[in-house]
């Protein structure tokens, strides 16, 4: 037999293996594993991990009680849920993380409508998965510094069966208090996944104007699908 | 008219092995990405963050890959999904898992972690055992979690970089060195490979053993790349950086990843 005749399965088995898989795909799917999991509050620890453990338990206890738990109507929750994330979020940190020096270099205006345009996306694409939570709980594991000034706390998801996966919040100390600017899903960084996605987006239409008109459209059809 | 020598390997036009080898051929005769000038210092950045030279084909490949993944891929998973029960379904990710532990345990020991090495053979013992062959995850249950090794990871750990970013249809995405350490891994690490190697008789061991691993890995993958899909505006390049992030993940086992500069310098 010749060489390319060998044992095709272990070719597949670094890109697509088994459970390897199921958490990448797990934490590909930033927006699938948010609203369910990652807004699921459960036994998070006040055991002395600090400020920052407290406040991702108490987004995440928030999350559960107040949207993911709670017999309201999904525009309610979808309502409910913006408030919380721009109140948790740091959305203007993000977009400068995110464009890098493409924000720097944008208007206030184009700022404005970016960082507004960047939380409907959140907001649609998280709501849509609201109806499957089931239960799912957060556990803060530890937290560590980074950067200069920041923190990550570390959590695991829990569902109902017993599954787990990891998330990361990447938070920074701000005036009013913590805030988050990035959740990284299984090893893989919503922050830094999506500057690589609009950094493609900017080179290929050749402006910030060509990203902001694709998330525009991006926003309509996402509202569309819900009926929002 | 020719006739076709009888010696030709019935399946080979369809082997894993030689699609890979096909797409090496096709990256080589390839359309190259631009490098974006020096004065261009965000675009530049980008080019090498994305490490992608091969860019115009492999965005090619992609899209030879969504329409097969159309037309071949989920038409089977969704028969799978109907005929299996989702209890049926993870008993056979567990079942693959297992038959996978060898490649792990190798490259446990490759990269110097007998800890994880020690836990790898002893799931292997549990639930080959305990867990009827496989199929229950009862190691899990007894506190030793489930890691996945290949030839790849090992090479990162030996300091080989990973090399230009490469998208193989039907496969997925990858990078030179993971390519080649897939194929390290079957050529060298799996004892399935050493007990079938040129045994006509056994092929439908390799085949049944690819079959059931790669509609195990599409079933866990569609739904979570179906939603990566929806929520980015270019989801070859989300998928890019997904993908390279997933990988340093699993190469530093699950550590931090080196620091990123997410403090704004203004």
């Amino acid at each position: 037999m010749t060489p390319t005749d060998q044992m095709p399965s272990d070719l597949l088995k670094t890109s697509f293996s088994r459970r390897a898989v199921m958490r990448l795909m797990t934490m590909l799917g930033v927006s699938a594993a948010l609203p369910g999991a990652l807004l699921s509050h459960g036994a998070f620890a006040q055991d002395g991990k600090g400020d920052a453990a407290v406040f991702v338990g108490n987004f995440a206890q928030r999350g559960i009680n107040d949207i993911l738990a709670a017999t309201i109507p999904n525009t309610e929750k979808q309502k409910r849920f913006r408030d919380m994330f721009v109140d948790y979020f740091d959305l203007p940190g993000i977009g400068r993380f995110v464009l890098t020096r493409y924000f720097r270099a944008a208007s206030p205006e184009e700022q404005q409508k970016f960082t507004q345009l960047f939380e409907d996306v959140v907001v649609y694409t998280w709501s849509r998965r609201f109806s499957e939570y089931n239960g799912q709980t957060l556990k803060v594991v530890s937290q560590q510094p980074d950067g200069n000034d920041g923190i990550i706390v570390k959590s695991t998801i829990v569902g109902r069966t017993g599954s787990s996966f990891n998330v990361d919040w990447r938070l920074r100390k701000r005036p009013e208090g913590f805030k988050v600017l990035d959740v990284i899903v299984g090893g893989v960084s919503m922050a830094i996944t999506y500057r690589q996605d609009y950094g493609t987006v900017i080179s290929q239409t050749g402006s910030f104007a060509g990203l902001l008109a694709q998330m525009e459209k991006q926003v309509e059809d996402l509202k569309k699908q819900q009926g929002a | 008219m020719k006739k076709i020598p009888k010696k030709m390997p019935r399946f080979s036009a369809f082997s894993p092995a030689r699609l890979l080898a096909l797409g090496f051929m096709a990256l080589s005769l390839c359309a190259c990405a631009t490098k974006p000038p020096a004065s261009n210092a965000v675009a530049l950045e980008a080019y090498k963050e994305a490490n992608d030279p091969f860019e115009p084909t492999n965005r090619f490949l992609f899209k030879v890959d969504a329409g097969l993944d159309k037309v071949i891929v989920r038409p089977i998973i969704k028969t799978y999904r109907f005929a299996v029960p989702e209890q049926g379904r993870r008993g056979v990710d567990n079942f693959v898992n297992n038959l996978r532990t060898p490649v792990t345990f190798i490259n446990d020991v490759l990269q110097g972690e007998i800890s994880r090495a020690g836990t790898t053979l002893g799931r292997f013992v549990v639930n080959t055992g305990v867990g009827f062959f496989g199929f229950f995850d009862v190691g899990e249950k007894w506190g030793m979690e489930y890691h996945g090794e290949d030839f790849g990871q090992t090479m990162a750990v030996w300091g080989v970089p990973d090399g230009p970013y490469i998208y193989i249809p039907l496969l997925g995405p990858s990078t030179v060195r993971d390519g080649l350490g897939y194929g390290v891994d079957a050529f060298v690490t799996d004892p399935i490979a050493w007990y079938t190697r040129g045994s006509g008789s056994m092929k439908w061991v390799q085949w049944a053993d690819f079959g059931l691993m790669y509609v195990d890995a599409k079933d866990s993958a569609m739904d979570p790349l179906d939603e990566l899909k929806k929520s980015s505006l270019d989801y070859y390049a989300a998928l890019r950086s997904s993908y390279r992030q997933y990988r340093t993940k699993e190469i530093l086992n699950g550590a931090p990843p080196p620091m990123e500069d997410f403090d704004d310098p203004n």
